[in-house]
């Protein structure tokens, strides 16, 4: 027996898998169907217990997914069925021994609708994954750490791309692979971690991307002061995390909001056309405040109007909430990354 | 985008009868539509020839044409109604196709526009070469094709790879859906003698993707270019088997998320290169092992898989696009669930569906093979938390044998054919093959489902092994948890169902009840859409209004059980909520308008079985229960539900008494003491019996099993080694029940009487005529409503009866009574203590709401109306036949039903009625030069006075032998033709081809051997669209109606109202 215990005192019984230790961290869920993989290492889940809403998880085998990183970044997982439960064939013992040697532990049997609905209504928690169903020690701020640090690699690393005469700058706050790839696509790349020194040379852009956490936290006043200064010098893009870190810059504010968005379904609208975006963020930026800081809004949720992108066109910023990137979800908004590109060019 | 505002007044298309293919989806979508059109102010006119639809109704549209589909008709309308916009979107390819026909024809553009997609982005869409045209231009891929020709195709075929291919001819006989062959040598032979015999064809050769998966996404895309994926779903059977005949998984479960949106993204292309406006339809072939992917078909309209895709995610697809079709976009439109959202999103499942289709073997005799063509009637679709309780609540509602016991018992070289070959019982050949021990890669590769599913379906086989016979499983719950129903369980542990299902609620093992909610929980929905899961917390407290009753609907669309059973649940739930009662509908058929949220207060998405009804009886706190409008799954249950709730939970008959009616024998009883006249009958027990029964019974008669079980094996014997045989099936097919031999009343008149009453008083509704004599089943038989039909000594008759009736069997709301009336009298056919095949169509010939009547006298609220007043127009219904699809059933009619639907002919006069009806039936109804007769001895002279007419005509008569030496012999001239391969020349066949036939009058002696001989005559004309009439009075109906080339009008319903 392993026990899924919340900070409102309700505790849930299911079946373990993956590493056979505690794990802590902020319960959180998604509503994506599909990319189990790339949910799991997603470094933006790096202090979140991440419940996936879905029923059936890990129909196929991993081969077929995509790794965000080179090990889970969720600090655990709360499945209905990620195939403990199947007898026969699934693909268990592969996910759970990916999850065994990185020290993430598992949950399996969950009703994960309940879930759901506990955190629809009471917001997002703290949680305990543990062989113990008494843990109740929910003091700590899973949040409070610098969750970054141990996502990113700690030295500068140069991508070239032949086919482009530009140089982007990476700011790599916790980034997905796939936000690495897709601009690796666009331009050289200088990726450096969020808390080195950011080398003096000539940029023809510079990138903020997602990554886990709150973005008002002291580990990121460093990136914070470094954009701030570069606005109005160079093009500035974000993604995600990003976006609220160059809000940060601006003097804006953000929130954490009620239980986030994560999923691939919800449509992102300028006011007349909408898509369909992949969402990981329980911060968002508050629209008042970055107004008055001659930030525009450009896109914004569909149902209930939270910021999903922002530009401030005079100084070359434009960012986005949601992911382009994709990996999971829909491929919609790919467009982001070929207008950097005509940015670029232009 | 907001309305616009240059819409004042819609004309939606309806898709006609029910066919294989075309069924009561449509009458879902066009619902829809029609509701959402009016909801924005505007008028919705409807085109519809098929009464049964609950969209004929002044409920759902504000102006009803029940006409035949046809651009004359259409123009007709625009003209009497000003139509300024048309909607063809909703009523399947019929709707489609008369869209095309009317821009071909000119009827779009001056003042008329039709709305969505434009008539060049419906011809991209479905015109194959076209289409693949253009899917080369955007870089999507196909599989490549070819036409060959007599000339060309030697070296083409050398030039081709070695694959199997698909090889369609350009003029595809009888709707075959194209041959596939293995290899490019098994091509190269086909041509040949396919060139031989048709030197002046082509064939169309197509790379064929057999085995692949696959793959159905459904799209919306509104004018601003947004564009969504509502779905996906995923096909359990590989290509090479039609979707409509697949098993179908939403959302998909075996793809990876990289190639979820690389068909996604495709499917998005796709629909933008066609100009989609509204919902579309993309199926698309997988190679997972390559991660590549073909671009098969798209469907530039609202489907069936787009019914199943809004039914099983909760997105209303037809209401969302008629909406974007009237002018808006996506982000304007509300999500109609959750009712606080945007509709411009995708839904998110948290649960997973699992379609079955249900196929119409136990009615048409065929081999059970399926294939690229569509031979299913209906479907079933079940929700669970996993895969496996989804199949299995899947599985329970197809209410077939096998679904309740899941063996097949059959040795091993006949179940690997069944893995091999598909057909309709292969789901059940797996289960059997695992439950026998063939390991799964074996079962994988000789079926080409992904082991992935048979792996989920191991794991219910695995559970039931265990069970031990004689006791209630250990593993009980665990069962329960992988959806297996108390009936399989009872089957595998030797028990009675009904007691395991006492024994599962005193263990309080009851399942709990979840919302659909579009969202997977994510934002509150406040619409009851639920199904119920051994997985979890209920969520829902039951309704909490006292006023509550629980509607049952029909479940599967089936031969006998379709379309017009769901109009009454429709009615009823509607008829309820105006009565202050709040509904809850239980119903699993994905296609129809019962299982619509919009139209009861609470929806249970459930199997039909006594499980599943017993479990929401007791969720909902035991509230009183309507089984009159769910066919014969209501009555089938009915005993059961009162043994455990008592009689009174039942609105309406009281079981007992629909007991007594059903038991063939006590009503036979009840009959004779009420001294009414029945056709005399025998209880047979045994074989014994059988050899003595025909010394009391006189041939021919009626064979057929003693308690009703829809009407099914039920057949007329002509003679006595027939009917020993039949005795000896029916003993085999229904061991529980004796067999029941009742005399065959010959030249007698069959008539349906509906009725409403409240265990006394009684309003009779209608009594439609039949025009065969009696023997067909009532549902195939054409019928007729209008004045004088009958006589007025007959009504009061037929009324001293229904009084009788009423009394005897306390009947109360809705009854339905057949009768045969001869110069004997009137005789006692059948009686159902509930609302029949015929209620639709007797409540649209004399426009009254005929349910709600029922409803009050069943509930003792309102006192028996007045008699309805003779109707003052001619309505002919018509049944509408899918024998096109089973090539080797024979056309001729029995007392076993075997239409699928039916179409409606009205008229100011009958010969108007009738030559609509025949028009609906067949387009090519209209009296061309030429007719050919084969009428067998006995029915000869019944043909004099017709062929007279015929010839006054000038119309050219070619006859069989035996029937032309008659007509020389009485003076008529015809042209002798020889029976198809006769050496002698002309056969039927070459006049078939040659000539301009308009109708074979074939008439088959019906006995034994005799019946064989015409068979090919009938399935030529079938394959030509020839009306084959093989009765005497509808042909002798049809050519009259046809001689006086009557005016045929469209008509808004209510003019038929009155004269």
């Amino acid at each position: 027996m392993y026990y899924l215990c919340l900070e409102d005192g309700s505790t849930f019984a299911g079946t373990g898998f993956g590493a056979v230790v505690p794990a802590y961290g902020e319960i959180v869920f998604t509503t994506s169907m599909s990319g189990y993989l790339e949910a799991i290492t997603d470094p933006s889940y790096r202090g979140q217990i991440l419940v996936f809403a879905f029923p059936t998880i890990a129909n196929y085998p991993m081969e077929k997914g995509i790794m965000e990183a080179g090990v889970p970044h969720v600090a655990g997982l709360v499945t209905k069925e990620g195939h403990a439960f199947l007898t026969h064939g699934g693909y268990s013992s592969q996910l759970s021994a990916f999850l065994s040697a990185s020290g993430v532990p598992a949950i399996d049997g969950i009703d994960t609708r309940e879930i759901v609905l506990k955190i629809r209504e009471k917001g997002s928690m703290r949680a305990w994954i543990s062989p113990d169903p008494d843990k109740k020690d929910f003091s700590i701020d899973p949040l409070a750490q610098d969750l970054i640090y141990p996502t990113v690699s700690h030295r500068i690393e140069r991508i070239r791309n032949p086919n482009s005469g530009k140089r982007i700058l990476f700011v790599n706050a916790g980034s997905k692979r796939s936000v690495i790839n897709r601009m690796a696509d666009l331009a050289s790349l200088t990726v450096v971690p969020y808390d080195l020194d950011i080398p003096d040379e000539k940029y023809d852009a510079i990138f903020i991307s997602n990554g886990p956490g709150d973005p008002d936290s002291p580990h990121l006043r460093k990136v914070i002061n470094y954009v701030r200064d570069r606005i109005g010098e160079t093009r500035l893009y974000g993604i995600c995390l990003g976006q609220q870190i160059i809000a940060l810059a601006y003097g804006a504010k953000t929130y954490k909001m009620h239980f986030g968005h994560r999923g691939s379904n919800h449509a992102v609208t300028d006011g007349k056309r909408i898509r369909i975006t992949t969402h990981n963020h329980g911060f968002a930026v508050d629209s008042k405040s970055a107004e008055s800081k001659g930030i525009k809004i450009t896109e914004w949720d569909a149902n209930d109007g939270t910021p999903e992108g922002l530009a401030d066109e005079k100084n070359m910023v434009s960012s986005v909430q949601y992911h382009p990137e994709a990996s999971p979800g829909p491929h919609d908004s790919m467009d982001f990354f070929r207008q950097i590109a005509r940015e670029l060019d232009s | 985008m907001p309305l616009d505002t240059r819409i004042k007044k819609v004309l939606i298309i309806g898709s006609g009868p029910v066919v294989i293919g075309q069924a009561a989806e449509f009458d879902y979508s066009g619902s829809q539509a029609c509701l959402a059109v009016r909801e924005e102010g505007l008028t919705a006119v409807l085109l519809n020839p098929n009464p049964a639809t609950i969209q004929t109704d002044h409920s759902i549209a504000d102006r009803i044409y029940i006409e035949p589909i046809s651009a004359e008709t259409i123009g007709m309308i625009i003209r009497k109604e000003g139509i300024d916009s048309v909607i063809a979107s909703v009523g399947g390819q019929t709707a489609l196709n008369a869209a095309m026909q009317m821009h071909r024809s000119g009827l779009l553009g001056s003042g008329v526009s039709l709305l969505g997609t434009t008539p060049a982005g419906i011809e991209a869409a479905e015109n194959r070469n076209m289409f693949h045209e253009l899917m080369k231009r955007i870089g999507e891929p196909v599989p490549d094709s070819a036409v060959l020709d007599r000339v060309s195709f030697p070296l083409a075929v050398e030039g081709m790879g070695e694959q199997s291919y698909i090889v369609r001819t350009s003029f595809s006989l009888g709707g075959s859906g194209g041959v596939i062959v293995d290899n490019r040598k098994a091509l190269k032979s086909y041509c040949e003698t396919f060139f031989t015999e048709n030197p002046a064809e082509t064939l169309e050769v197509e790379q064929s993707i057999s085995g692949l998966v696959e793959i159905e996404y459904e799209m919306i895309r509104d004018q601003l270019d947004n564009c969504i994926s509502i779905c996906n779903m995923e096909n359990l059977d590989p290509m090479g088997v039609h979707t409509g005949e697949s098993i179908v998984v939403t959302p998909s479960q075996t793809l990876s998320d990289i190639e979820i949106q690389m068909m996604r993204t495709a499917a998005i292309k796709i629909v933008r290169a066609l100009g989609i406006i509204g919902a579309c339809n993309i199926q698309f072939a997988l190679d997972p092992a390559t991660e590549r992917y073909y671009v098969v078909e798209v469907n530039p309209r609202t489907s069936r898989s787009s019914a199943l895709a809004s039914k099983a995610s909760g997105y209303p697809i037809a209401r969302i696009s008629t909406k974007i079709l009237l002018g808006y976009a996506l982000p304007e439109i509300r999500n109609p669930l959750t009712k606080n959202t945007s509709a411009a999103f995708e839904p998110s499942l948290d649960y997973i569906t699992v379609k079955i289709p249900r196929w119409p073997f136990d009615k048409i005799s065929s081999n059970h093979r399926i294939g690229v063509q569509m031979r299913s009637v209906g479907e079933v679709m079940g929700i669970g938390s996993n895969l496996e309780e989804a199949l299995m609540k899947a599985v329970a509602s197809l209410d077939t044998t096998e679904s309740r016991r899941l063996r097949l018992y059959k040795p091993r070289e006949e179940l690997l054919d069944l893995l091999r070959e598909p057909n309709d019982l292969r789901l059940f050949a797996i289960f059997e093959a695992l439950i026998t021990g063939i390991p799964v890669e074996t079962i994988s590769s000789l079926t080409g489902y992904r082991p992935y599913f048979i792996e989920k379906m191991r794991n219910i086989t695995d559970e039931l092994n265990k069970i031990i016979i004689g006791s209630i499983p250990e593993n009980l719950r665990e069962l329960k948890v992988l959806g297996v129903s108390d009936s399989i369980i009872a089957h595998f542990a030797r028990l009675d169902d009904l007691d395991l299902t006492r024994h599962r609620m005193a263990a309080g093992m009851v399942p709990a009840y979840r919302i659909i909610d579009t969202c997977s929980a994510e934002f509150r929905s406040s619409t009851p859409y639920m199904y119920s899961t051994y997985h979890g917390k209920d969520e829902v407290p039951p309704a909490d209004n006292e006023r509550k009753i629980i509607v049952l609907g029909s479940g599967p669309n089936r031969i006998s059980q379709g379309l017009e059973f769901d109009y009454g649940s429709v009615k009823a739930t509607k008829a309820l909520i105006s009565m202050g009662f709040e509904t809850i509908m239980v119903n699993s058929n994905p296609e129809t308008v019962s299982t619509d949220f919009d139209f009861s207060s609470r929806l249970y998405f459930e199997p039909l079985t006594l499980e599943h009804v017993v479990n929401i009886i007791i969720k909902e706190g035991r509230p009183r229960i309507m089984i009159q409008f769910s066919g014969q799954t209501g009555q089938n249950m009915a005993m059961k539900i009162a043994e455990l709730f008592g009689e009174d939970i039942v609105v309406g008959t009281s079981p007992s008494d629909i007991y007594r009616i059903e038991e063939r024998t006590k009503f036979a009883a009840a009959v004779d003491a009420a001294g009414l006249l029945q056709p005399s009958f025998a209880v047979v027990r045994n074989e014994e019996d059988a050899e003595h029964v025909f010394e009391r019974i006189h041939l021919p008669v009626i064979v057929r099993s003693s308690f009703i079980i829809g009407g099914r094996s039920m057949d007329i014997v002509y003679d006595f080694r027939d009917g020993i045989q039949r005795i000896k099936d029916v003993l085999t097919a229904f061991p529980e029940h004796p067999v029941l031999i009742s005399e065959y009343l010959a030249n007698s008149v069959e008539m349906d009487v509906d009725f409403v009453s409240d265990g006394s008083a009684f309003m009779i509704c209608g009594i439609s005529v039949h025009l065969e004599e009696a023997g067909t089943h009532s549902g195939d038989a054409i019928s007729l409503l209008g004045p004088s039909l009958v006589s007025s000594e007959t009504r009061l008759e037929i009324s001293r009866i229904v009084g009788i009736l009423v009394r005897e069997f306390r009947l109360r709301g809705i009854s339905n009574l057949q009768i045969a009336a001869n110069e004997r009298g009137i005789f006692i056919i059948e009686l159902n203590a509930r609302s029949s095949r015929s209620i639709p169509y007797v409540s649209k010939a004399f426009g009254i709401d005929v349910i709600h009547a029922g409803i009050s006298m069943a509930l003792g609220l309102e006192q028996p109306i007045r008699e309805v007043a003779e109707p003052t127009s001619y309505f002919c219904k018509i049944p509408i036949f899918p024998f096109k699809r089973f090539p080797e059933s024979d056309v001729l009619l029995s007392p076993e039903m075997k239409s699928t639907g039916e179409g409606l002919g009205i008229g100011k006069t009958m010969e108007e009625a009738v030559s609509k009806a025949f028009s609906i039936q067949n387009p090519s109804s209209v009296i061309g030069d030429s007719c050919i007769l084969s009428v067998s001895d006995s029915n000869k002279p019944a043909i004099l006075d017709l062929v007279g007419r015929l010839r006054d005509e000038g119309i050219t008569i070619f006859a069989t032998p035996g029937t032309h030496f008659f007509l020389k012999k009485h003076g008529i001239r015809s042209v002798l033709v020889f029976k198809i391969g006769d050496k002698r020349r002309p056969t039927i066949k070459d006049v078939l081809e040659n000539q301009d036939i308009f109708a074979i009058i074939n008439v088959p002696e019906r006995s034994g051997g005799a019946v064989a001989d015409g068979f090919e005559i009938r399935r030529m004309a079938l394959g030509k669209n020839i009306p084959v009439l093989t009765n005497i009075r509808s042909a002798n109906a049809l050519i009259a109606s046809l001689l006086k080339n009557p005016v045929l009008e469209a008509r808004e319903i209510a003019c038929y109202y009155s004269s």
